[in-house]
């Protein structure tokens, strides 16, 4: 293993693999670094570019483009106190307090050493973990697979705080999204509503183009007019110099810290579709309880930041994993890199190392390679990047809508595919304002088909429905399933009694 | 009284139960014997059930709820700007093979850019246009020359 990675590294180090990650961790760096602009619509805006690269170089760019965005989210969050991408939320709470107390390169620096070391703890877990979870898979027949998919589509659905209905119809809607147009399984034409264009069925990448970059830039649009710019914010005369070697020792003194928080990022990352944002907010949250300071909090502490960046850039090691081994993406940064693979007639799931050894494993080396680079463009480009935060939105908004539109369009060069983007854009926009959580909807839009054609397969090879329940894996996933709604029902049930109870203790008041 | 979570969840039984009748038509496959209905049955099926719950949960939540007091103001937000940015984007995406790439595109980057920070000053008017030349050339020769993507040329222009 160790010798198959050393190869995928010295055969990335070539320019033709190499030039793509960076630019790729430039462009995630840059995006992420960007106040409205998330890694998803970062990797959705460079997609359209890797077409044309091979897969290792397309996989390298977005490798590059989903570690840099990672990181790239705490300039803005430790300098100016916005956070970049949701993922670097919990750094806002202590970096930019740092910064305000007149330590701004430490708040960027301590966030960017954690981001690499962390990142690199994620890769650990990536290349240690994915082969033998890949070939644990390789044991699973259709019952277990769906049982597996039903599993990751309850789990999303279940994660809603606000309605578990709202999480499991969300889910479902984007199941039917997969049965329109065409059978998968035969190939046989249904419900496409007379119109032409479902007849082929519904890529899935314009789909996720559009609900995810309507729903962001729209809702921005909604806010446009009344506040102010975050360039004005910026203060150009910031010094951010700093002791490398001190940050890094003032990381790695609290082992705990970085091995606990990095470890809540991979496990975070695993669960499918939940993503960076849940990790670093969880991470800080634990490094607030284990703290023998934890009053320190929310004004400059180290900890808050390391515990934050630790746990959203190995976030991206967990959410690697399950893309590699079980083809079910772990976001929606993972669902777009699935998507890319698709487009290269590779598919994902436990096969994916056995058949493509050299693509995994370069994708392997692309993520241990990102780290320094990314670390290399903070360097150099750290003050810079703060001014490109002050692009306006007038600016950036149209142009990120003609990229969508060619990104939908290259798919296969139909404007079909930009009718969808269009539609689901308007869908995705309603999803948000009516409170329906997009990542479910997702997440089922990518399953639908393989959720179908493995329930189809199983039913043909015995039609005896209990194997589902009998099969000792099939049957586990099963009861996990049930079980992850009933407790997401609970915790419903819970939330709505605290918040009735907390409303009548306001009331006495 | 039927709240928007209500609505909502009534439409999308009612369309799944659409969607669903219309899967009583299919065909069965010798191949498949389930046929190509059985899974969209399920799913449509489920949908409509959990539509209905959704319905019936803001029902009764509407019912439980005391009428509102004072609530704190929300948030003003430009609706009628989002209703606008989806039209443009609407119409550039009709006249894209009317009109072909590089003439919609650059009616569109103009107009939005208009519309999402209306020009006061000559900068601002210089931006609009210049911005949409780049975005055009830039994404043009990008995906025509390097990327081997051909963009769609319209019918009317022939360009």
């Amino acid at each position: 293993m160790y010798g198959l990675l050393w190869d995928a590294i010295v055969n990335l180090v070539q320019l033709k693999y190499l030039l793509p990650l960076v630019i790729g961790t430039a462009a995630g760096v840059v995006g992420g670094a960007l106040p409205g602009v998330t890694i998803t619509m970062t990797i959705i805006l460079v997609l359209p570019f890797t077409f044309g690269l091979d897969p290792l170089q397309g996989l390298a760019t977005m490798t590059g483009v989903y570690v840099g965005g990672c990181a790239g989210g705490l300039v803005t969050a430790c300098l100016i106190g916005i956070p970049g991408t949701p993922s670097a939320i919990a750094t806002t709470f202590d970096g930019f307090p740092m910064a305000r107390n007149g330590q701004p390169g430490r708040a960027l620096w301590l966030g960017t050493w954690a981001s690499c070391i962390g990142g690199l703890l994620g890769a650990i877990f990536l290349i240690g973990a994915t082969v033998p979870l890949a070939r644990f898979a390789l044991e699973f027949g259709p019952w277990e697979f769906f049982a597996l998919f039903v599993f990751a589509l309850s789990m999303v659905a279940g994660l809603v705080e606000s309605s578990l209905a709202k999480g499991l119809l969300s889910g479902a809607l984007g199941l039917i999204v997969t049965v329109l147009g065409n059978d998968p399984v035969m190939g046989h034409t249904r419900l496409t509503l007379g119109i032409p264009m479902l007849e082929g069925g519904i890529d899935f990448l314009p789909v996720l183009i559009g609900v995810f970059a309507f729903a962001q830039i729209m809702t921005d649009v909604e806010r446009m007019g009344g506040a102010a710019r975050f360039g004005d914010a910026v203060d150009r005369s910031l010094s951010l110099a700093v002791s490398h070697v001190r940050v890094i020792w003032e990381i790695l003194s609290r082992p705990f810290l970085l091995l606990w928080s990095s470890l809540v990022g991979v496990v975070i990352g695993v669960l499918p579709a939940i993503g960076g944002s849940a990790a670093n907010m969880l991470a800080y949250d634990q490094a607030k309880k284990f703290s023998r300071h934890p009053e320190r909090f929310g004004k400059g502490t180290p900890e808050g930041i390391i515990a934050s960046e630790s746990s959203n850039n190995a976030n991206v090691g967990g959410s690697l994993v399950t893309i590699m081994a079980f083809g079910i993406p772990g976001d929606a940064v993972t669902a777009v890199m699935l998507g890319a693979l698709t487009i290269h007639g590779i598919q994902s799931g436990p096969l994916f190392i056995s058949q493509n050894t050299t693509l995994a494993y370069g994708m392997f080396a692309a993520y241990l390679l990102a780290h320094p680079i990314m670390v290399a463009i903070m360097w150099v480009g750290s003050r810079w990047m703060l001014r490109v935060t002050t692009v306006p939105k007038a600016v950036l908004f149209p142009v990120v809508l003609v990229l969508c539109v060619v990104g939908a369009y290259a798919l296969n060069n139909t404007m079909s595919n930009v009718y969808v983007l269009l539609s689901f854009g308007v869908l995705g926009y309603a999803m948000v304002k009516f409170g329906f959580p997009l990542a479910p909807f997702i997440l089922g839009v990518i399953l639908g088909d393989q959720i179908e054609i493995n329930l189809v397969r199983a039913i043909m090879t015995d039609a005896n429905p209990w194997l589902f329940l009998t099969r000792p894996i099939s049957g586990v996933l099963i009861a996990a399933s049930v079980a992850s709604v009933v407790f997401a029902l609970w915790q419903h049930r819970r939330h709505q009694k605290r918040l009735a109870q907390s409303a009548d203790g306001d009331a006495d008041f | 009284m039927i709240g928007r979570e209500g609505v909502t969840g009534l439409f999308a039984c009612a369309a799944s139960l659409v969607l669903f009748w219309l899967t009583l038509g299919l065909e069965k496959n010798p191949l498949v014997p389930i046929g190509p209905g059985f899974y969209p049955r399920l799913v449509l099926g489920a949908t409509a059930v959990l539509g209905f719950a959704l319905f019936v949960a803001d029902l009764l939540r509407q019912r439980a709820r005391p009428r509102a007091g004072s609530a704190a103001p929300a948030e003003r937000l430009n609706y009628l700007l989002v209703a606008l940015t989806f039209a443009v984007f609407g119409i550039y995406v009709l006249l894209l093979p009317l009109l072909g790439y590089r003439v919609a595109t650059f009616l569109f980057v103009l107009c939005c850019c208009f519309l999402l920070e209306p020009p006061r000053g000559v900068a601002l008017w210089l931006r609009g246009p210049v911005l949409a030349a780049a975005t055009t050339l830039a994404t043009y020769f990008t995906f025509e020359d390097y990327l081997a993507v051909l963009l769609p040329r319209g019918s009317w222009t022939g360009f």
